[in-house]
């Protein structure tokens, strides 16, 4: 295996442009995946040195540009006034473990897309728009479009993530994420990630190969249990060694209430 | 065929030149190349916590990183924790509390809770249980390391 560890796009995008070459962010899954044998890249492709991927920023529409590099610790930190990012950071609070938190990364996880993780259900449910990067230019993919199935995105060759857009959505709406997990920092069985104002948007994440979206539900007890119900009944949650798909179905209304109510709060 | 690439790693305040495999691990780097063999492979894919260092200051699970991709960034191992002195004050605080049993979680736990009485010196229970989430002990002896790290949090300046 080869490694690079360019400084700039530019370069990062041509050392790409190879058979199996992979690029490397925090490493907390690729190199796991390593390990188990389970990818073996022909080159590695370092985005540490890279700083066009850091730092946040506010855009002129009010709307949060976060580097792709920023790590789920400075995510986690990001006191965000904003609701679609205040989801986005509630949601990094409970990404794995401290160590994992200090060097995984958003971009890497939004690339990685595992159905069980965190982000992409934030991401939909905040209306999110992954930028990405290509030595052909930018283009910028919504949330909803870019997780397509399990670990597959709308991420070309050689393009990378180099940013995630999350708009200010209206100054009244409030988010919430709840998570369902064995034990604290493990994956989810399930997962709910909610934007609420006059209606409530919500995500929810494990239940199938890529988030499901529901809009416009209503907020009141029966209706919003009701319209969780329908979300159960039509998706197609995995039985694995954490839940099985009937568990997920059931508990499912349960945990779009939390979000909800805990977003209103 | 895996390469292999000459890097200097910068390890419990010293420099080691060596020769690694660009997929070799900073876990393996340690254990093999340089005989730091206090941080211990338990899972091997990030999961336990044995393999639990400092990277730039910040916990790290050296079975996820790459030693070709550790740079500059200074490591610190369980070996480097004390100092000159025979224990770390995290090290004394789990003897004294008798918080080892088998001891292969142990060195993970030290720079664990040695992180976190670095940033958080008067620590409550709640942070202490946060900052031991990544870290898994199989004889399940996590009270009297959580009252080991109390009596620290307790007798902090």
């Amino acid at each position: 295996m080869e490694y690079v560890a360019p400084s700039t796009l530019e370069e990062a995008y041509r050392a790409l442009d190879a058979d199996d070459a992979r690029c490397l962010a925090g490493g907390q899954s690729l190199v796991a995946m390593m390990n188990l044998g389970i990818v073996s890249p022909s080159r590695l492709v370092s985005l540490r040195r890279i700083s066009a991927l850091r730092g946040i920023t506010a855009e002129r529409d009010g709307s949060l540009r976060i580097g792709a590099m920023t790590s789920h610790a400075e995510l986690a930190a990001l006191d965000a006034p904003v609701a679609g990012a205040a989801l986005l950071a509630q949601a990094a609070r409970v990404v794995a473990y401290p160590a994992v938190r200090a060097f995984g990364t958003l971009g890497g996880s939004v690339a990685h897309a595992d159905p069980a993780a965190d982000y992409p259900v934030a991401l939909v449910a905040a209306d999110a728009v992954i930028e990405v990067g290509s030595a052909a230019g930018n283009r910028r993919i919504p949330a909803t479009d870019f997780f397509r199935a399990l670990f597959e995105t709308a991420l070309g060759r050689s393009e990378i993530v180099t940013a995630i857009i999350v708009p200010a959505g209206p100054a009244a709406s409030r988010a919430a994420y709840e998570k369902l997990s064995l034990v604290a920092g493990d994956f989810a069985i399930l997962s709910v990630a909610a934007i609420v104002e006059r209606t409530a948007r919500v995500a929810v994440g494990c239940c199938g190969p890529r988030p499901i979206l529901a809009t416009g539900l209503a907020l009141n007890d029966t209706a919003l249990r009701e319209a969780a119900r329908k979300i159960a009944d039509a998706s197609d949650p995995p039985s694995d060694h954490r839940a099985s798909a009937a568990y997920r179905r059931k508990i499912l209304p349960e945990l779009v209430c939390r979000a909800v109510r805990a977003a209103q709060q | 065929m895996t390469s292999k690439l000459p890097m200097t790693l910068n390890v419990n305040g010293e420099p080691h030149d060596l020769i690694a495999a660009t997929t070799a691990t900073l876990l393996d780097v340690l254990r093999s190349s340089l005989e730091l063999t206090g941080t211990k492979r338990g899972c091997n894919h990030g999961v336990c916590g044995a393999c639990t260092v400092l990277l730039d200051g910040k916990l790290a699970r050296s079975c996820l990183t790459l030693a070709v991709d550790v740079g500059e960034r200074p490591v610190t191992t369980v070996e480097g924790i004390s100092g000159n002195e025979a224990f770390s004050p995290v090290q004394q605080a789990l003897i004294d509390a008798g918080a080892i049993q088998c001891g292969f979680c142990t060195p993970g736990f030290v720079i664990a809770l040695s992180e976190l009485f670095a940033r958080e010196p008067h620590a409550g229970r709640e942070q202490i249980r946060a900052a031991l989430s990544g870290n898994l002990c199989r004889c399940s002896g996590y009270v009297k390391i959580i009252e080991a790290a109390e009596s620290l949090a307790g007798a902090a300046p």
